[in-house]
């Protein structure tokens, strides 16, 4: 029992650690000073490979599940005659909850994995050391273009998702299932506020991808600098982002969204 | 992988971004330039708001002219103080019009109805509207309906 | 040449409760070979991490070119890291880099100077290795040795001071091995270097250093000319240079008496 107890207190001590090391990992990084001769060509690089190479998961998958939504949704509502909130229906949503969240899971499950193995394969290799020894702060070029590319490819991300996803709601609901287009539209725009719609979504993604690269980079530059080290850390990266996504979904549109 | 490139493809998922945004915006929230011509400030004192939100639609004859800027309640008099704020280009609300919560659609949202009257003098910022109607509530009815009933009964 | 470029005064570096080593004394001269060496994790990386100024020793200091790299600010240890050059065992290229930028990369960090400069010197050093040629490979295109030349030309392109070896000769043939020596021999000859080999490989290393400290559970065991250490009489120091299977280092990882295992002793 004691034993438990023991092994039970240690492993709490040891993710304090861990994530005192994160925090500290990501200020570091953060704060070192600006790079302005390589830090926007690096950061272009990551916007890359984090933004523009996830552009295909999250077009094909907002189409889809647009489509899904406004289907499913047209079935409930044309059971009490108001199928003409559907367009209200999918694009509070989207735009609330399931683009953002949504987006960030696939993001973490694409770039924020791939971005661990990097990471990870670099320090096993050596490069993150041979970088200092040459007098360069991996942080500031490694570390630091991925997190800020991470926080601006996000919100981008997610707004595409929307977009896709509505226009795959119309195609169903309006030209498939027959919904009035102009009550769909007009009745979208009386509901969708801006500020609280529209604006509220982007700042999720900015902090869901923010959360994730986080996450991602720490695993990485954390790894046991073995295959299975690399494997693991991967797998950790997409559980532990995926998970923080959903919790802090929660929590941001309690904020939000909650009744007052 | 050539560096202009990459930076010109970054550049148009930026802006792929920005006018995912903008198009958000503009088609599905209805975002409309108009908005800025600014507004002016109505007060209305209700017994009952009945579940008036905040946000809720202000309009004359149906046609949206204002917001619902706050809800709170007047210690002194014991009623609701509604605070509204009216379009600018709407400056026709004369001193004598009644300011009615309606409700509204199938889900029952709650509105502000105002009936222009017929009086000289028309209401600037910070003026109050006095004639009011509060909210319609189910309760109050059926008990009126039952007492009416009763008393009828009663008569016989 | 008798001053030492690099001077490590009781030394001793502790990671969590586990001591690495204590109160470790060596000392590079300037234009020296030095090799250092022991059995696996006895510290020889750790110890070129202390040099390098990416770990700080619990105690004691660390000189190199008389400052102490434990305690210097931060623009001193990158004027210090110019003079250094240092080969890791993977070549540690950077992957996401050809060849050509890889080894223009030190230029970069440490120089402004304009880019023809840049494309001279760059070329030249891989000629130097024999991969001017290769120049625009990426190095997942790269072969092993090909990876580690380029890695070599890129720690010598600033033309420094000190270069140090992490395991050259580990996993080479033996052809490979003999030209990786004699190119570590002459460059050190033909550029005033001084030289800082971390190896397991006994013959080769000793036939090309001029001093040899041998490390093994956490203090040096040998130091000094390589005759001297090649026939020293500590059991550890000869265990590792014979290459011998049982001595210090044990054969048998720690167990009960085979009889007793086998469930015989009892009969005795």
């Amino acid at each position: 029992m004691i034993d438990y107890l023991q092994r039970l207190g240690a492993s709490g001590l040891a993710t304090l650690q861990t994530l005192g090391r994160a925090t500290v990992l990501w200020w570091q990084a953060m704060t070192c000073a600006p790079d302005w001769r390589n830090g926007p060509g690096l950061l272009a690089r990551q916007l890359y490979f984090v933004g523009v190479y996830s552009l295909l998961i999250i077009v094909v998958s907002g189409l889809f599940i647009g489509m899904v939504l406004s289907l499913q949704g047209y079935t409930v509502l044309v059971r009490f005659g108001a199928a003409e909130a559907l367009g209200q229906l999918v694009s509070l949503s989207l735009l609330r909850e399931l683009g953002p969240v949504v987006a960030a899971l696939l993001f973490a499950g694409r770039a924020g994995s791939a971005m661990t193995a990097e990471i990870g394969l670099m320090k096993a290799t050596e490069q993150l050391a041979a970088m200092e020894m040459i007098g360069v702060d991996p942080l500031r070029r490694v570390i630091r273009p991925r997190l800020l590319a991470g926080m601006l490819a996000m919100p981008v991300l997610a707004q595409i998702f929307n977009v896709v996803a509505i226009w795959g709601a119309v195609m169903v609901g309006v030209h498939w299932l027959g919904v009035d287009a102009g009550s769909f539209w007009s009745n979208m725009q009386n509901v969708v506020d801006f500020d609280e719609d529209v604006i509220n979504g982007v700042i999720k993604s900015f902090v869901f991808g923010a959360v994730i690269t986080w996450i991602a980079v720490h695993q990485g530059y954390d790894v046991v600098p073995t295959s299975e080290g690399i494997a693991a850390a991967t797998t950790r990266t997409v559980v532990y982002s995926s998970l923080a996504v959903l919790a802090l979904d929660f929590l941001l549109t309690a904020v939000m969204f909650g009744v007052d | 992988m050539q560096t202009r490139n990459i930076e010109i493809i970054v550049g148009a998922f930026m802006l792929a971004g920005i006018l995912s945004v903008a198009w958000l915006g503009i088609q599905v929230s209805g975002l409309t330039m108009q908005e800025s011509t600014g507004s002016y400030k109505l007060t209305a004192y209700f017994n009952n708001i009945g579940g008036l939100t905040e946000r809720g639609k202000v309009t004359i004859a149906g046609v949206l002219v204002g917001r619902v800027a706050s809800i709170d309640l007047d210690p002194i008099s014991v009623r609701a103080r509604v605070e509204l704020h009216i379009d600018n280009s709407v400056d026709y609300i004369t001193e004598d019009s009644i300011a009615s919560i309606k409700t509204a659609g199938v889900l029952g949202e709650k509105y502000v109805s105002i009936a222009i009257g017929g009086a000289e003098d028309v209401l600037g910022n910070g003026d109050v509207i006095h004639d009011t109607q509060s909210a319609f509530v189910l309760e109050d009815l059926i008990g009126t309906v039952l007492s009416t009933l009763f008393n009828e009964k009663a008569e016989e | 040449m008798a001053d030492n470029l690099i001077e490590i005064r009781d030394v001793s570096v502790a990671r969590g409760n586990r001591v690495l080593f204590s109160d470790v004394n060596l000392d590079i001269p300037r234009g020296s070979v030095t090799a250092i060496m022991g059995p696996s994790g006895c510290g020889k990386t750790t110890l070129l991490r202390l040099i390098g100024g990416q770990l700080r020793a619990s105690s004691g200091t660390v000189l190199v070119e008389g400052q102490d790299v434990g305690r210097i600010s931060r623009q001193d240890m990158f004027a210090l890291r110019r003079r250094m050059g240092m080969l890791f065992q993977s070549g540690a290229l950077f992957t996401d880099l050809s060849v050509y930028e890889n080894v223009a990369f030190p230029l970069r960090v440490h120089t402004s100077l304009p880019e023809s400069m840049i494309r001279d010197l760059v070329l030249m050093k891989l000629d130097a290795v024999g991969l001017r040629g290769a120049r625009e490979l990426m190095p997942s295109e790269l072969s092993g040795g090909m990876s580690r030349r380029a890695a070599l030309a890129r720690a010598i392109i600033l033309d420094p001071e000190l270069i140090i070896y992490d395991e050259p000769f580990a996993g080479q043939d033996p052809i490979s091995m003999g030209m990786l020596a004699s190119l570590i021999a002459r460059l050190n000859k033909a550029l005033g270097l001084t030289t800082i080999i971390v190896s397991h490989d006994v013959d080769e290393t000793a036939a090309i250093a001029d001093y040899i400290h041998v490390i093994a559970d956490g203090a040096i065991r040998g130091q000094g000319p390589t005759e001297q250490v090649i026939n020293s009489e500590d059991p550890r120091v000869q265990q590792f240079v014979r290459g011998l299977p049982d001595g210090p280092v044990p054969f048998h990882y720690p167990a009960e008496p085979l009889l007793a295992d086998l469930g015989l002793e009892s009969h005795a």
